[in-house]
């Protein structure tokens, strides 16, 4: 077994503390050491997004991340956007247009879109479809996830 | 013996977070350890764990110095840890060296361009990677620390000379990428970047190319043409520059800078896409940037 | 004066998925994300031979590595054939005959464990001979794939109506031609996952991402040496099906035997390059058409014959002609026909069913001779795809009882809203003109099932509802939803007969313990079958309600409604009492106690094909078209989708929004069967098992869709509602196909219109052309 290496993060707004093999990706534990397991495993390879967090502002593919990285991180999961605020307006929009089909490319999603959106609120359909380009989903088409991104940029606005 | 289940089991023995470059190379001198910055090379084809896997697992994140992109005495520095989206959104490389901004653009996907390195693309040495080729064009040259007689010792590669095959370059096993640097002067002259691909930028190239010069009233000077994924390395066209340089393009010039261009490419067959095509593409681009010129 | 209670109109509206905050909070656990006490984890070692005999298999370094429970090969487990023919054992004994075939199976405490302990595993092979194409499998003396079959032929399937020799020489034209459809694959998001557990008395709980949890227990229960009614299958949400687990295939009853094995629960789950391996795919079809009509354009005969490559072993993919064959017989009026299709083995890996089944295929290859007919015939793509539309009432050769149906409908507003004729006509003109980019347009249509298919004994579902003494409803239900909508469509249609919100409907589903019998989730039936089986019931609970509420009024049963969780008067909506009341008032009424709870089990009115496939197979029938717009970029292929104009019979729109996510859902992976999406095999092996080569669409590249929903209104659909969901995924290749040839003359026969097929095709036509002017 590889090594274990211990990490401190703030994670969601509080810290986390962990020792976590060398060789794990960032996504593998969140899932398995964190136990949020909102973010998905759909490649492993970078390619498809289900696994995407927001680590210091950015947004990420956890699964290309090294667990070890985390440390001295900030990282928001979906998990996080459910404050005492309540669910953010993003997840509120994906709920209410339809945006959500299968799911499982949901939270890659909505952190994608909470990214962008904070980069950018005045954001267009052609820079949010640009801005999901690394986000697959194979059941909605995209039409209702990018309708979903515009109405939480307007609720917001 | 089963060849399916090659798949190393990854056992990493020893984990370091340097915070200094001597600390860095020092190590990475004493061998036996994989280097991570944005972790988009190095974790592809694993599934949950790395898999191609050293010893030793580095990770260079927090190493002073590598990080920034900054001009100074004419020079234009990218630290090696700099990303995808730290180019995109430069200032200073969107005055100064617009191919850059335009190439970090139609790479990848938002999530990689937040993590890929400048010099984990140059690590990778792929024959297809984007950031390489407006570099090429650039003449950038690559800086490389390693660790010689107790101290930090640098040295630095031009970047035409720097690839030797798919994977491969000059780089030296002690040896950490810590910035690549290019001449400001000439770095803002016309530029552009062509890449394949119905989908904006999530796509290997099939044929990626970059074209830079100087355009005085008709007439083109210090040109730079490189091609991407048309050879085992990211190439320059040197013929063709030569051809092109100090002349005024018309229909007559571009056919032939065409014909010299398909001379200086060595595609080949893959899942991507075939020798022809590669060719036909290579071709496409550069008469589309050529005509673009012409025509102003 | 009591308050007067309008009926709340549910069906037809954008009611939000239920399912959709917890997914969108991450609350969702999936069956990839499950972890129960003890669980091992499993791995499967695959061959690295596309055809050898197995000639030794050493497992002992494996079984003695630390952490690892079990492994298994075919020595340890019963040796019996799963799929459509029992041709596929889980695990390989004698000899491998595809890339994805499983040699032996490992569980063990982690998945790095299971790595090491499969790299320990030693097989000894002896190559066979490999046959990959299905001509050459046919030939005389081609390698065997199965013992049992010298022939290679898996599966014939023939249709015959009418005379094609006199229908032959009664033509004025014949048109044939050969369209080549290849390998593509689901690409769920959620990869293959089951997690098994076995119990002391040998009782199986297998979570499963399944589609037909009732069958599936008849199913693995032979590979597994288990008695079906000893079989539980829970289905917890799963990352995306589209057909690819309509069948069992080897790693579910591996994980079940790692459990038996073990005596713990086993979770094995797949890498995402090898669920580009060694899942089913689309099947490929090989099509040579021959159809007649005459001067006018009025068609008078289709000679069909296929061949499908059908990969090492048998799953439904073999059995996609009986979909394929309804649509070239019954697309269209077309009196005589004549259609065979052979399934033959090769070394290749084997297809299953896929969204839109064998239609998607079929409308390539009928839509796209459709339109070079119209040319030959002189007429446009529209004019004579109109002239010889189906209409309400006709009876298809294949005894289709086409009624209520509007293709022409579909085919005029998709041509009127585009523009179509005005557009068609211009970008033709272009095809002799210079230009790097040029535009085109084209149409297409398809027919499916759409009110179930009666594929089995029984295309039935089973509910069950109750009501508790606060007027909320539970309803338990056989169907199964995969990400479709199936429990909000459910609950709109309950909730509105009950005259209660949608929040008030619980629905209970996707476990085979609980769930009254289903069939699946397949062939576009769940909203119809499940739909009107959940309506039926709550038709019941309130005739229930409603009589317990006449008891106590001076008015009939009949004369009251529900609404607003009230019961009122149904002609001026009057509120009498409230539900929640009445309701405690039936339970707590000492021996005239009354609980409402109902049952429903729905078979629709189809008829199973005869040994002549012939018969009514599905409830009801509807069509779709399409009209695309495309600009070509005829210098490096690339095809850009500017617009779709979408039109389909939908028989009654039940719940907008989804009814919308399924369209552009299904016309997404069209386009990417038409344009993008290839799982390029060659020799056997998959070449591009990774996203980054696969192609699907991603959010840049989807058009703009201009959606029109026809309300035909089924006379047994739920609230006259059709299945819908599979016409989105059939149509839009052919289309972009004709668009592309309306662009620029240059017919591609074969998908997908790939930019470098697409260049390599407007080469050599101008290479031709030039040939042909020296």
């Amino acid at each position: 077994m590889s090594l274990k290496v211990e990490i401190e993060l703030t994670l969601n707004g509080a810290t986390a503390r962990a020792s976590v093999p060398a060789h794990w990706s960032a996504l593998t534990a969140l899932r398995q050491t964190f136990d949020l397991a909102g973010a998905k495993l759909a490649c492993g390879e970078g390619e498809c997004g289900s696994c995407t967090v927001i680590v210091d502002g950015e947004s990420v593919n956890s699964c290309l991340m090294p667990a070890v990285d985390l440390n001295g991180r900030t990282v928001r999961t979906v998990e996080g956007l459910w404050t005492d605020d309540g669910v953010d307006p993003v997840q509120r929009a994906f709920i209410e247009k339809g945006a959500v089909q299968c799911g499982f490319c949901t939270p890659g999603m909505i952190m994608q879109a909470r990214y962008l959106l904070d980069r950018n609120s005045d954001i267009t359909d052609a820079e949010i479809r640009r801005g999901l380009e690394g986000n697959v989903c194979r059941c909605t088409g995209y039409t209702k996830i990018v309708d979903a991104v515009i109405t939480a940029a307007r609720a917001a606005a | 013996m089963s060849e399916t289940a090659s798949q190393a089991v990854p056992r990493i023995e020893a984990y370091y977070a340097p915070t200094s470059l001597e600390e860095a190379v020092e190590q990475i001198a004493a061998g036996d350890v994989a280097i991570v910055a944005g972790g988009t090379d190095l974790m592809v084809t694993a599934n949950g764990a790395l898999r191609r896997i050293k010893r030793g697992l580095m990770n260079i994140r927090h190493v002073p110095g590598l990080d920034g992109i900054a001009e100074t005495g004419g020079r234009i520095r990218i630290g090696a840890l700099a990303t995808m989206t730290d180019i995109l959104e430069s200032d200073l490389l969107r005055a100064k060296a617009p191919i850059l901004p335009a190439t970090a653009d139609r790479f990848a996907s938002v999530q990689i361009r937040n993590a890929a390195s400048v010099g984990g693309n140059i690590a990778n040495a792929s024959p297809a990677a984007d950031m390489v080729i407006p570099l090429l064009c650039l003449d950038a040259e690559v800086e490389l620390a390693s660790w010689k007689d107790g101290a930090v010792s640098t040295r630095t590669l031009p970047i035409t000379d720097y690839f030797t095959g798919p994977g491969k370059s000059k780089r030296e096993a002690g040896e950490l990428i810590t910035a690549v640097e290019f001449d400001a002067q000439g770095a803002g002259g016309h530029a552009a970047f062509f890449k394949t691909g119905p989908r904006p930028a999530l796509e290997i190239a099939i044929v990626s190319m970059g074209f830079m010069a100087r355009i005085d009233g008709g007439t083109l000077s210090d040109i730079r043409i490189a091609f991407g994924a048309v050879a085992p390395t990211p190439i320059r066209a040197p013929e063709t520059e030569k051809l092109l340089d100090g002349q005024t393009l018309d229909d007559d010039l571009i056919a032939r800078a065409l014909e010299s261009a398909d001379t200086e490419i060595k595609p080949i067959d893959d899942v991507r896409g075939t020798a022809w095509y590669r060719r036909r593409l290579a071709r496409v681009y550069l008469e589309e940037e050529l005509r673009n010129v012409l025509e102003g | 004066m009591s308050k007067v209670i309008e009926k709340d109109i549910l069906v037809g509206t954008r009611v939000p998925k239920m399912d959709a905050p917890d997914k969108a909070t991450g609350r969702t656990r999936y069956v990839n994300d499950m972890v129960l006490p003890r669980m091992l984890v499993a791995k499967i070692l695959r061959t690295d031979r596309v055809h050898a005999k197995i000639l030794r298999i050493d497992t002992s370094k494996a079984r003695a590595l630390p952490g690892v429970h079990a492994v298994i090969t075919a020595d340890d487990t019963p040796q019996f054939g799963i799929g459509v023919l029992k041709d596929n054992p889980p695990l390989k004994k004698d000899k491998v005959r595809c890339i994805r075939d499983e040699i032996a199976a490992v569980a063990a405490e982690t998945e790095d464990i299971c790595d090491e302990a499969l790299a320990l595993i030693e097989v000894e092979y002896e190559d066979l001979p490999p046959v990959f194409d299905c001509t050459e499998a046919l030939a005389e003396g081609a390698p065997v794939i199965h013992e049992d079959r010298p022939d290679n032929i898996a599966m014939v399937n023939e249709f015959s109506s009418g005379d094609i020799a006199r229908a032959e020489a009664e033509s004025d034209h014949i048109v044939e031609g050969d369209y080549n459809v290849h390998y593509v694959t689901h690409c769920n998001m959620g990869v293959s996952c089951a997690v098994a557990d076995v119990d002391y008395d040998g009782k199986v709980t297998l979570y499963s991402q399944t589609q037909y949890p009732f069958i599936m227990k008849m199913d693995i229960a032979p590979s597994l040496g288990v008695h079906p009614g000893d079989i539980r299958i829970i289905q917890p949400p799963v990352g995306g099906a589209f057909g690819s687990k309509l069948d069992v295939y080897p790693y579910e009853p591996i994980c079940v035997f790692l459990a038996q094995k073990t005596r713990r629960p086993v979770k094995l789950i797949f890498s995402r390059s090898e669920e580009f391996i060694a899942s089913p795919t689309r099947q490929p079809v090989e099509f040579k058409i021959r159809a007649g009509m005459k001067a006018d354009g009025t068609l008078t005969f289709r000679d069909i014959d296929t061949l499908l490559n059908n990969g090492g072993y048998t799953s439904w993919g073999a059995t996609t002609p009986y979909v394929t064959m309804r649509t070239c017989s019954s697309h269209y009026r077309v009196p005589d026909i004549k259609y065979r299709a052979r399934a033959v083995y090769t070394n290749n890996p084997f297809a299953g069913s896929f969204r839109g089944y064998g239609n998607v295929q079929a409308t390539w290859a009928i839509e796209t001779h459709m339109d070079r007919m119209a040319e030959v015939a002189g007429l446009d793509p529209l004019e004579f795809r109109l002239k010889n539309a189906n209409e309400s009432g006709d009876v298809s050769p294949q005894g289709s009882k086409l009624n209520n149906i509007d293709l022409k409908g579909c085919l005029q507003i998709a041509a009127d809203k585009s523009d179509f004729l005005k557009k068609w006509a211009e970008y033709k003109e272009g095809w002799n003109k210079p230009g790097r980019y040029k535009r085109g347009i084209g149409i297409a249509a398809s027919l499916h099932n759409a009110g179930g298919a009666k594929i089995h004994k029984s295309d039935g579902c089973g509910t069950i509802l109750k009501m508790d003494d606060y007027a909320r409803v539970t309803v338990i239900t056989g169907a199964s939803d995969i990400g479709q909508g199936i429990d909000t469509v459910i609950a709109q249609l309950v909730a509105e007969e009950l005259g209660i919100p949608v929040r008030d409907v619980t629905l209970v589903m996707n476990d085979s313990a609980t769930g009254p019998w289903d069939v699946g989730v397949h062939a576009s039936r769940t909203t119809y079958i499940a739909g009107n089986s959940a309506k039926r019931a709550a038709l019941k609970a309130k005739e229930q309600i409603l009589r317990g509420a006449a008891k106590q009024s001076n008015l009939t049963w009949e004369q009251l409604d529900l609404r607003g969780g009230h019961v009122v008067q149904a002609d001026n909506g009057e509120a009498i009492i409230p539900l929640d009341r009445l309701l405690r008032q039936m339970h707590f009424a000492g021996q005239d106690a009354e609980l409402v709870m109902v049952t429903d089990y729905y078979e629709p009115p189809s008829e199973p094909e005869d040994e002549n496939h012939v018969g009514d197979m599905s409830a009801a029938y509807s069509h779709a078209a399409q009209v695309t717009e495309v600009t070509v970029d005829t210098f490096t292929g690339e095809v850009k989708i500017d617009q779709i104009w979408w039109v389909q019979d939908v028989g009654k729109v039940i719940n907008l929004t989804t009814l919308e996510g399924q369209v552009e859902g299904g016309i997404a992976m069209g386009l990417g069967y038409g344009l993008s999406e290839n799982l390029k095999i060659e020799n056997g092996i998959v070449k591009n098992p990774f996203f980054r080569d696969y192609h699907v669409f991603t959010a840049p590249e989807m058009p703009p869709i201009d959606m029109t929903f026809i309300e035909t209104l089924d006379e047994e659909g739920p609230a006259g509602a059709k299945g819908i969901a599979e016409l989105p995924t059939i149509v839009p290749a052919p289309s972009i196909g004709n668009a592309v040839y309306n662009a620029t003359g240059v017919r591609i026969y074969h998908p997908p219109l790939s930019p470098e097929t697409v260049a390599r095709a407007l080469f050599d036509a101008d290479a031709g052309k030039a040939m042909a002017a020296e």
